[in-house]
């Protein structure tokens, strides 16, 4: 389990959003050494907002955006890192989420799908327009990874797009639709 | 209005003609508009049951059988019960259970909720336990002490059948392994299938096996139960989430009305029967415990127990046929051996083609392997059969099989050139001849005229065989059933509600009934949407993907038109004029309802297009303080219900289907490694009238993709030794990947001669149903051996003599 956590000083109670504020506050404040630092503490920033959270070891960082923050773009599907539906961009890359463990999480940066959406990436539309989708489940996953590819490769041939999004499983075979989507998407980013 | 008109706006019961009353211009419909879940599913914010989460949720998960056939002799659970974090644990012996209860939702079928015997490795049985964490629940299940009483088992379905094996399921099949009748005849015969191979110039029997493949729905079976006080609140993951409701009301028995079910997006599903029978089990358990810890209660299954859903797929047949040297097929006799569940496989014979004599016989066998259910779709066995006989007879014969097929190409026992005023007697024009024209689309596509070739005699300069298949049949996916679906005009802004329960199968058929609402309104798309009911209440049709518009599509547009005519007859009723705060005078006094039409949301006079006034104008805003003087129109509503008998319901030939699809795939064979590789998938549809090209274009390349990818590397692998699944994850089942597929061309064919609303049919089952079979043609046509499915590469290479 994770927690958005309050800080309170043992001196006087007075409480912190944050813990380096409540280090610097012991010191300044009461004089004493600070704080060390609550191991499972981690901040992290997630489309664009910053997160300082207590996290169990056990808990993934698919527990932490879906279940914590109620980002429900990464998707579990196959549970152990074998459909890419649980994909985000972490530092540039696309890494699995159900795969990776929160607390390795600290001092990254996070995008998610709804992430990508609010800052009007053309993907989603063009996802939206090629109909890359009909369950839509491992959607999301998708748009991640080809983000992640738009990011490191501007102007990727279908090989490149097709090869980037290997890793992600879809059921009900929209796959010939992804490289159109991708394609297009790139376009509109170069200003075509 | 006249009868003619109120036939045109009301539904009408067992449609066996071809839509009477068709528009005159087509708009939205057509057209390719952008689908209304698009952003919700490609920015994550579409929700599905498995993403549902209440607050102080507990998490149920179920023990399931380390056995293929066990007893469980006693149980312990004092120690689960006593583990931190472990709020309710629920016993197979628990006094609350029945003895059985209709678990299936389908077909009535009487199960245990918990059984205390495991048929299957990977049953879920015994104890359930509900805890504050999934990894506590599965903690305490690790707790559970159980004294197993292992029994004999049977993996395999043909020696389950021998007389003598031991009993897979002695509690609900005492006398043997035989799955009782159920759904169909095990022994259909048409005609005399002795005159008919009397008759033949040549006789051939041969036999086929495709083993079992799983649906691997990408959300897996869940579900979220919780109790508020009296009243169940249930989210379901269903492909008939009213049925759910149904059941839920029996069981926990309570009145329908006080139960609430809820069902959004579904993360595949790919058929009506997949997850029902160990779908609803669960959800009674979490009721159960639920009520007991007073929270809601969250089940969900893990990758490995959804390998339950396996497909109905797992059969050896033996066929005999007889035919002339012209390659008219005068007969055919086919056994089949599948384990439960299984379909009819000769029905198609029937269905579409002028053969008159056939002999259908089958055999289901219940043998310690999980249970197969129908997943796009229910009709493989039947396809198979076909399939793999034109093809045989084709190679029999040294024939084109394309023309192999517009020579048997018919419907009970006429061929199709004969059926002429059979269409026109439907309403249909005799001049179109579906497989024809399909076959001059896909064949042109596929360049079949210039690649087809004699079974393994083409060599590529790569050193791999090309192969090249092709199958045909009618189109199923119009079957019968009820739908009911309701239009609200919005106040404010007079833009259109489509409403009806969420049931998301197939390619956004959500889209296709605003599309056809947008133009039987006269409305833009735009301004028409679909928003479910929260509550499994209102209920469309919703057992297959493709049946949901052949149903469903009449429902809208019947609502739709009835919406219409009442919009039409306010702009021209005045409706107490005497009273300024309730009534109002019309906009068009002077004007009849039938000299009004609706364009782009403007109702206007046909004679004179300046009178005219917007939607917005004339329905008025939806709330009134006190007297004002503005008037107020009365609520705008209607549904549309639509019960309609279908194409394998009720008398044969009550309604023959004339329309036809193709398929033809292309790969190479390595026959040093017994890799196929697909280079070129065609499928050449003919839907009728194409509602939403993107929709049908979807199915045509999703099909391909799962049908290719279901006998080319799909197998559930049992342990021969211990009876345990061995491949029950997406790391060693192998589906495609997006390199995994070739170029998949899709044509829409449209000859109008679909019994669904303006001539349109079905497409969600049959391309991911045919095209395994096409892909059988192809690799015979490779390496000039028959391979049984999935053609794995050691089964290439030893079909090759290699190994």
């Amino acid at each position: 389990m994770s927690t958005q956590s309050k800080y309170v000083c043992p001196y006087c109670a007075t409480t912190f959003d944050a813990f380096d504020g409540l280090k610097a506050h012991v010191v300044d404040e009461h004089g004493t050494m600070p704080l060390p630092r609550p191991h499972g503490l981690i901040n992290l920033s997630v489309n664009g907002q910053r997160y300082e959270l207590q996290v169990e070891p056990n808990t993934t960082l698919y527990n932490l955006i879906h279940d914590q923050m109620g980002l429900t773009g990464v998707k579990m599907f196959c549970d152990r890192g074998a459909c890419g539906s649980c994909t985000v961009i972490m530092d540039g890359r696309p890494v699995l989420s159900c795969m990776t463990l929160a607390i390795e999480c600290d001092g990254k940066t996070i995008e998610t799908a709804e992430g990508i959406a609010a800052a009007k990436h053309p993907l989603i539309e063009t996802y939206v327009k090629h109909h890359a989708m009909q369950c839509g489940y491992c959607t999301p996953g998708f748009v991640v990874t080809a983000k992640a590819l738009l990011d490191k490769n501007p102007d990727p041939t279908e090989e490149e797009i097709r090869e980037a999004l290997s890793g992600n499983l879809c059921r009900c075979g929209t796959y010939p639709q992804h490289p159109k989507a991708v394609a297009e998407a790139a376009k509109i980013l170069q200003g075509g | 209005m006249n009868k003619d008109r109120i036939e045109g706006i009301v539904a009408l019961e067992h449609t066996l003609n071809a839509d009477k009353y068709p528009l005159e211009e087509y708009g939205a419909v057509g057209r390719r508009v952008r689908r209304k879940d698009g952003y919700e599913k490609a920015s994550g914010y579409a929700i599905y049951t498995a993403d549902i989460q209440l607050p102080g949720m507990l998490w149920m998960r179920t023990l399931t059988c380390p056995y293929p056939h066990a007893k469980i002799k006693s149980m312990d659970t004092t120690k689960a019960e006593a583990l931190l974090g472990v709020r309710g644990v629920l016993r197979y012996d628990d006094p609350e259970l029945p003895e059985r209860t209709d678990t299936s939702g389908h077909f009535g079928e009487q199960e245990p909720v918990l059984n205390r015997v495991g048929y299957w490795q990977g049953m879920p049985l015994g104890v359930a336990v509900a805890a504050d964490s999934e990894e506590i629940a599965n903690e305490a299940l690790k707790l559970v002490e159980i004294e197993w009483g292992e029994r004999p088992f049977n993996i395999d379905l043909e020696a389950a059948l021998k007389v003598g094996a031991p009993l897979t399921n002695p509690e609900s099949n005492p006398d043997s392994n035989l799955v009782p009748p159920m759904w169909h005849e095990f022994k259909i015969a048409h005609g005399d299938v002795v005159q008919g191979f009397k008759e033949a110039d040549k006789t051939i029997e041969f036999g086929m096996r495709r083993d079992t493949d799983s649906w691997v729905g990408p959300e897996r079976p869940c579900g979220v139960f919780r109790w508020n006080g009296e009243y169940p609140e249930v989210w379901v993951k269903h492909q008939r989430p009213h049925l759910a409701k149904r059941q839920l009301a029996a069981f926990f028995k309570v009145p329908v009305s006080q139960v609430t079910v809820r069902c959004p997006f579904q993360g595949g599903s790919f058929g009506g029967w997949s997850q029902m029978p160990l779908n609803m089990a669960p959800n009674y358990i979490a009721g159960i415990l639920s009520k007991r810890t007073g929270k809601p209660v969250k089940w969900l299954f893990s990758r490995r127990e959804d390998f339950c859903g396996a497909g109905m797929d797992n059969s050896r047949f033996h066929v005999k046929v007889g035919f002339k040297t012209d390659g008219s097929i005068t007969a055919v006799a086919a056994q089949a051996k599948f384990s439960k569940e299984g379909w009819a496989h000769c029905d198609h014979f029937i269905e579409n083609t002028k053969i008159r004599h056939v002999l259908q016989e089958s055999q289901g066998a219940i043998a310690n392997i999980l249970p197969g259910h129908a997943f796009r779709c229910e009709q493989n066995m039947n396809a198979f059969c076909l399939t793999a006989t034109f093809q045989h007879v084709a190679d029999a014969l040294g024939k084109d099989p394309t023309e192999l097929a517009l020579i048997n190409d018919g419907h009970e026992g006429h061929a199709m050139a004969d059926l002429v005023k059979e269409k026109r007697a439907h309403g249909f024009a005799g001049d179109r001849d579906s497989l024809k024209e399909c076959l001059k689309a896909g064949k042109k596509a596929i360049e079949w005229d210039t690649k087809w070739h004699a079974p393994g005699k083409k060599k590529l300069p790569n050193g791999k065989m090309h192969g090249i298949g092709f199958a045909w049949s009618h189109e199923w996916g119009d079957s019968g059933g009820s739908g009911a679906i309701a239009i609200r005009i919005e106040r404010d802004d007079g833009s259109a509600r489509v409403m009806g329960i969420r049931c998301d199968n197939g390619v956004s058929a959500e889209t296709a009934y605003c599309q056809i609402a947008a133009d039987e309104l006269g409305f833009r798309y735009e301004h028409v949407h679909y928003r479910p009911f929260d509550d499994a209440g209102f209920v469309p049709m919703t057992p297959d993907s493709s049946t949901n518009l052949a149903v469903n599509g009449w429902a809208v547009r019947n609502a739709a038109r009835q919406v219409k005519q009442k919009i039409l007859e306010i702009a021209t009723t005045p409706r107490l004029t005497e009273r300024s705060d309730m009534g109002y005078a019309p906009p068009f006094p002077d004007c009849k309802p039938e000299d009004l039409d609706i364009k782009d949301g403007v109702v206007y006079a046909k004679k004179d297009t300046s009178k005219r006034i917007t939607m917005a104008e004339l329905v008025r805003p939806s709330f009134f303080m006190g007297k004002m003087d503005v008037g107020a129109t009365e609520p705008l509503f209607a549904y549309g219900w639509q019960n309609q008998q279908g194409a394998y319901e009720g008398p044969p030939g009550a309604r023959p289907v004339f329309v036809r699809q193709v398929h033809f795939v292309e790969v190479e064979v390595d026959t040093e490694t017994g890799q196929i590789e697909i280079t070129k998938v065609v499928n050449a549809n003919d839907v009728g009238k194409a509602i939403n090209p993107d929709a049908v274009e979807g199915q045509q390349y999703g099909g391909s993709v799962m049908g290719v990818s279901r006998v080319r590397t799909e197998e559930m692998v049992y342990c021969p030794a211990s009876g345990v699944i061995l491949n029950g994850n997406l790391i060693d089942y192998k589906i495609n990947t997006i390199v995994d597929s070739g170029p998949i061309d899709t044509i829409i064919v449209e000859t109008g001669m679909g019994y669904g609303p303006y001539g349109s049919t079905g497409i969600g089952e049959d391309v991911a149903t045919m095209v395994p079979f096409a892909f059988y043609g192809a690799v015979h046509n490779a390496i000039g051996k028959w391979v049984d499915l999935p053609a794995t590469p050691d089964k290439i290479l030893k079909a090759l003599g290699k190994i």
